[in-house]
């Protein structure tokens, strides 16, 4: 059992992601709401205001994980939540650097709190876990 | 709708100026004059006109000068010459410097509007084809983008699963069902890796490489790996060392990531081809115009009838009986394809029995690309 049980918003459009990662989290007693797209997810981010977000990159709409991230870090709209960490969460390796990046080639977009390529390593996500909860 | 098009009259003659500004503006056009070349280039400069007419013969700079100019600026700006002693030698040569076209003086409004019309088009045209490249490349990458994410994800989504039960996280695992998923697990990453592999070359052949080049130093790529490798092949028992690592960085101008999956996979070749106690070394050395990698193993060499081929998609040499060969058989054609698309090229030789030595050779910044290699032997 973790020292600080929290809750975890997790945003995947991917129904088995979700649930193999909600059996990792609720292995270490912390509580997870689930979202199936970043529509919801803003809408839940909002609702339930949890300690830590797990963002898919890649889901089938235009507004996906980047666009989301950059919302929540700039946007009025997510003021109250704006301090919620992000973690990316995704498959899609070489374009998950290259786009939060501030340095040439990147679009500008807000940068994540941190990221983890998927599949995740159970022990590597309640690690990170653990340490964006204890700031 | 469309902005009007911008012309610039450039012409040390007044009336010329005017003349040729009224017929453009009853065309629809946009335009500005300048009295000399200076001032005109500074316009051009400063606002980007869609075409340009230019006299040749003014005070100052003259046309020609004008001419280079703007090519140099913007060559998608179109350029029409006017000139006074309607000489062939004087069109040729506004021509030869890129102008689209040229008014022998006296010229009247029809043909004035006839040529800048037609030059006017033949910008739009112009813009529009590279537009549809810009457009069509965008396309491709994001294909493969998306390819890339429909066939990872459903892998993914099974390996984070195995994740799981091997973590016991979803009730205890007993020994025979946690190897079984082990080794299932393994399955699943060779199948992850050769979907990778695949999408890399898919990459490297629309050219995604050599887009964002930076200065790479080879020796800083070759310590990483030999560090990185070093359990490796402390299993497999072989030495794995540089001979005569140089005492100045030595810099090719890459793509980091790129290079360093060439080396990594020749070096890891020769450590898993390898027999045991055998060595692999790393010789780095400056030839006129490249810096050539070269990784020699004593392992069981390459035969003759394979050579042709070691570079293909697919190829793959068993290591001989009762072992399995690992691996997709695309790392050698994928590294042949990044070498080349540095202006590289990469060689073999070997000896069955005795060892292989892979060379690649990276152009030095600034250097002209090698042809690329001939069947390798």
């Amino acid at each position: 059992m973790t020292k600080t049980p929290a809750t975890i918003l997790v945003i995947d459009d991917d129904p088995d992601f979700r649930l193999a990662v909600t059996a990792i989290l609720a292995s270490a007693g912390h509580k997870v709401i689930a979202a199936s797209g970043p529509e919801e997810g803003k809408a839940r981010l909002l609702a339930d205001r949890p300690d830590l977000v797990l963002l898919d990159i890649m889901m089938d709409s235009l507004f996906d994980g980047y666009a989301l991230c950059h919302a929540v870090k700039t946007s009025e709209e997510f003021a109250a939540a704006r301090e919620t960490p992000i973690l990316f969460v995704s498959a899609v390796k070489d374009i998950a650097g290259a786009r939060f990046g501030f340095g040439e080639g990147g679009e500008g977009l807000s940068a994540p709190d941190d990221y983890l390529d998927k599949p995740v390593k159970p022990e590597d996500l309640l690690a990170r876990v653990e340490r964006f909860l204890a700031k | 709708m469309a902005a009007a098009p911008y012309v610039l009259v450039v012409d040390d003659e007044e009336s010329m100026r005017d003349s040729c500004a009224q017929i453009l503006a009853k065309m629809g056009c946009r335009v500005e004059a300048a009295a000399d070349g200076e001032s005109g280039l500074r316009l051009v400069r400063e606002s980007r006109p869609d075409a340009v007419i230019v006299d040749l013969k003014m005070p100052g700079i003259g046309g020609l000068e004008v001419l280079d100019e703007v090519r140099l600026l913007d060559p998608r700006i179109v350029t029409v010459v006017i000139t006074g002693y309607a000489t062939v030698d004087a069109a040729v040569e506004a021509m030869k410097r890129g102008a689209y076209d040229f008014l022998p003086k006296p010229f009247t409004p029809d043909e004035l509007r006839l040529i800048i019309a037609r030059a006017l088009e033949r910008r739009h045209l112009a813009l529009e084809a590279e537009a549809l490249r810009r457009e069509k490349k965008l396309l491709e990458d994001n294909v493969i983008t998306l390819v890339s994410h429909q066939l990872r994800s459903p892998l993914v989504a099974v390996q984070q699963y195995f994740e799981v039960l091997l973590a016991g996280m979803a009730g205890p695992l007993e020994e025979k069902p946690r190897e079984m998923i082990q080794r299932a697990g393994e399955r699943l990453a060779g199948l992850m890796g050769l979907i990778n592999d695949w999408l890399d070359l898919a990459r490297i052949d629309q050219g995604g490489l050599v887009r964002k080049l930076k200065l790479v130093d080879v020796r800083a790529v070759i310590d990483k790996l030999l560090e990185f490798l070093s359990p490796l092949s402390a299993e497999h028992g072989a030495v794995l060392a540089w001979v005569d690592r140089p005492e100045q960085p030595v810099t090719v101008l890459g793509d980091e990531a790129s290079l360093e999956q060439v080396l990594a996979n020749i070096l890891h070749n020769a450590v898993v081809y390898n027999k045991p106690g055998g060595r692999v070394e790393a010789r780095v050395g400056e030839e006129e115009g490249y810096v050539k990698v070269e990784v020699s193993d004593t392992g069981i060499g390459i035969a003759a009838e394979h050579m042709p081929f070691i570079f293909d998609q697919f190829y793959r040499v068993s290591r001989g009986e009762g072992t399995k060969t690992k691996g997709s058989g695309l790392g050698l054609a994928i590294a042949k394809k990044i070498v080349e698309a540095h202006g590289g090229r990469i060689d073999v030789s070997s000896v069955p029995g005795e060892g292989t030595v892979f060379t690649v050779r990276l152009p030095k910044a600034g250097s002209d690309p090698l042809p690329p290699a001939d069947s390798p032997g």
